[in-house]
């Protein structure tokens, strides 16, 4: 392994638990630990356990910290309740997409607006650069402190987890909401518990101190153990993304794709009044149809549809596809890819995956392709 | 898991047994099967295919990859084991055995001077 890798604080905890390590964004990370597919079933059946300390957590506050970030997402964060979080992209001028990210409300510090971002491992110092030129420039009264080297971030997630997180003392109607976070004390840890999650089950992402996170990791791994926990390494929050079709920066969307080509259309308020890097563009395109789009596809004929596979349509080169795989839960192969707009982009459509050589049928699909079950985290 | 008596593998990770009457017995290795984790589709070529040494007769595919599969010895493909198109998880589970991809007549038994005792094989790899 390259001596340059990172370690997270929890790198003996899956060395102890027989975990077959891979470097990814510069970090040695378990890739299973059990196994993919079992792993995978896990978290659908019952709970799983992460490490996503990899993660970058920047805290952006102060009194113009509304306005700044209003100027580098397209989601409107003056909408952003305390304890609220949304899903973000930052931008570019040409609506190209820099990294995509959750941003949370927090309590406000100093009785000034405070937020958390959390943002992809392979983006940190791209979105740093990005903040701070964008402060720069904007000079405005606020404060980017990216804590990433202090904290870790563990994923609890699957049917069980509201049940693991009440056994430790935070009872269900004391738990964050669907997409909220809160401050609080995990026997006698403090943390940042968000009801977010990269599975589609409902589940918690839990910031911690870099020297807590051990003991966070271990309390939960033994107590969950009467509700079949399992640590889950990055081989299976892949096929689970993936089942509930939620993007990974660098395949599925870049610098070169805009929120709307990627799909993501739904999460661009189209009422937003203040400006933002790439709104010009960015809202050009809910008129003017893009020249190609993101779309998910379910393999027909028998073939796996792999990142870069070339896609055809009537015997043309279409597209290419960006991630794909086994989606272990329906039994099927499955798929993101950009296709020409020319084609239709409507859920039947046909298309086809050249894979060594030869082309196989694949129809275009309905999104998520595993229906998310973290809607039952929403209260009524 | 312990390869039979006889077993010989390729570099490429390929085992190859003996049934006699010139027929063999063609899978790939433990090692292999570790490198790859979940094994969940195997392709294989049609019945009676021949191919020469070296050739790339089928594809396995793990969660994260898809390999090559490759002629240890120039043959015709004489049986195939369809049970693995359903149940890919047999060469994970019994990677010698219900594990095996496809029967071959080879044309030349030469081919195989190059193949290594499954105890050369291993201790080949550690280095």
């Amino acid at each position: 392994m390259d001596t340059n890798t990172n370690r997270t604080p929890l790198y003996n905890e899956h060395i102890n638990l027989g975990a077959r390590m891979v470097a990814f964004a510069g970090w040695e990370m378990p890739i299973q630990y059990t196994g993919i597919l079992d792993e995978h079933k896990c978290v659908r059946e019952n709970i799983g356990l992460f490490d996503v300390s990899h993660m970058g957590e920047v805290f952006v506050y102060g009194k113009d910290s509304v306005n700044f970030l209003q100027h580098v997402v397209p989601q409107n964060i003056a909408k952003l309740t305390t304890g609220k979080a949304v899903y973000c992209q930052l931008t570019k001028e040409d609506g190209g997409i820099i990294d995509d990210l959750i941003i949370y409300r927090l309590e406000d510090k100093s009785d000034l607006p405070s937020f958390l971002l959390i943002i992809n491992a392979s983006r940190v110092k791209e979105d740093m650069e990005w903040l701070e030129q964008n402060n720069a420039a904007l000079a405005l009264d606020v404060v980017i402190d990216n804590q990433s080297a202090n904290l870790s971030l563990i994923a609890l997630q699957g049917p069980k987890s509201s049940e693991l997180i009440e056994l430790i003392g935070i009872k269900s109607d004391e738990q964050p909401e669907y997409f909220s976070i809160k401050q609080t004390i995990l026997e006698s840890t403090d943390v940042l518990l968000s009801r977010t999650g990269y599975t589609g089950e409902d589940g918690f992402e839990i910031l911690v101190k870099n020297e807590e996170a051990a003991t966070l990791w271990n309390l939960l791994m033994e107590k969950g153990k009467e509700l079949g926990i399992k640590p889950i390494g990055l081989g299976a929050r892949d096929t689970l993304r993936l089942e509930a079709a939620l993007h990974l920066y660098g395949q599925d969307m870049d610098e070169t794709t805009t929120p709307v080509e990627a799909s993501l259309g739904w999460s661009i308020p189209k009422d937003k009044k203040e400006d933002y890097n790439g709104k010009a563009k960015i809202l050009s395109q809910f008129d003017n149809k893009p020249s190609k789009m993101l779309v998910g596809f379910k393999m027909i004929d028998r073939a796996i549809p792999r990142h870069n596979y070339e896609i055809y349509i009537n015997g043309e080169n279409a597209g290419t596809v960006t991630s794909g795989g086994v989606s272990p839960t329906l039994e099927a192969n499955i798929g993101l890819g950009y296709i020409d707009t020319k084609y239709p982009t409507k859920s039947g459509a046909i298309i086809e995956i050249m894979i060594r050589n030869k082309l196989y049928k694949a129809e275009i699909s309905k999104r998520p392709f595993v229906p998310k079950s973290h809607q039952k985290a929403i209260k009524k | 898991m312990s390869a039979p008596d006889g077993t010989l593998c390729t570099k490429t990770h390929e085992y190859v047994i003996p049934e006699g009457n010139n027929v063999y017995r063609i899978g790939i290795t433990d090692h292999a099967v570790h490198q790859l984790g979940d094994i969940v589709f195997v392709e294989l070529p049609d019945l009676d295919s021949t191919f020469e040494k070296g050739e790339v007769f089928g594809t396995v595919e793990s969660v994260k990859a898809a390999s090559e599969l490759y002629m240890p010895a120039g043959g015709k493909v004489i049986e195939l084991n369809e049970t693995l198109l359903k149940e890919p998880e047999l060469i994970n589970n019994d990677t010698f055995g219900a594990g095996w991809f496809i029967k071959v007549a080879l044309n030349d038994v030469a081919d195989l001077a190059e193949a290594l005792e499954y105890d050369e094989y291993i201790e080949d790899i550690e280095e």
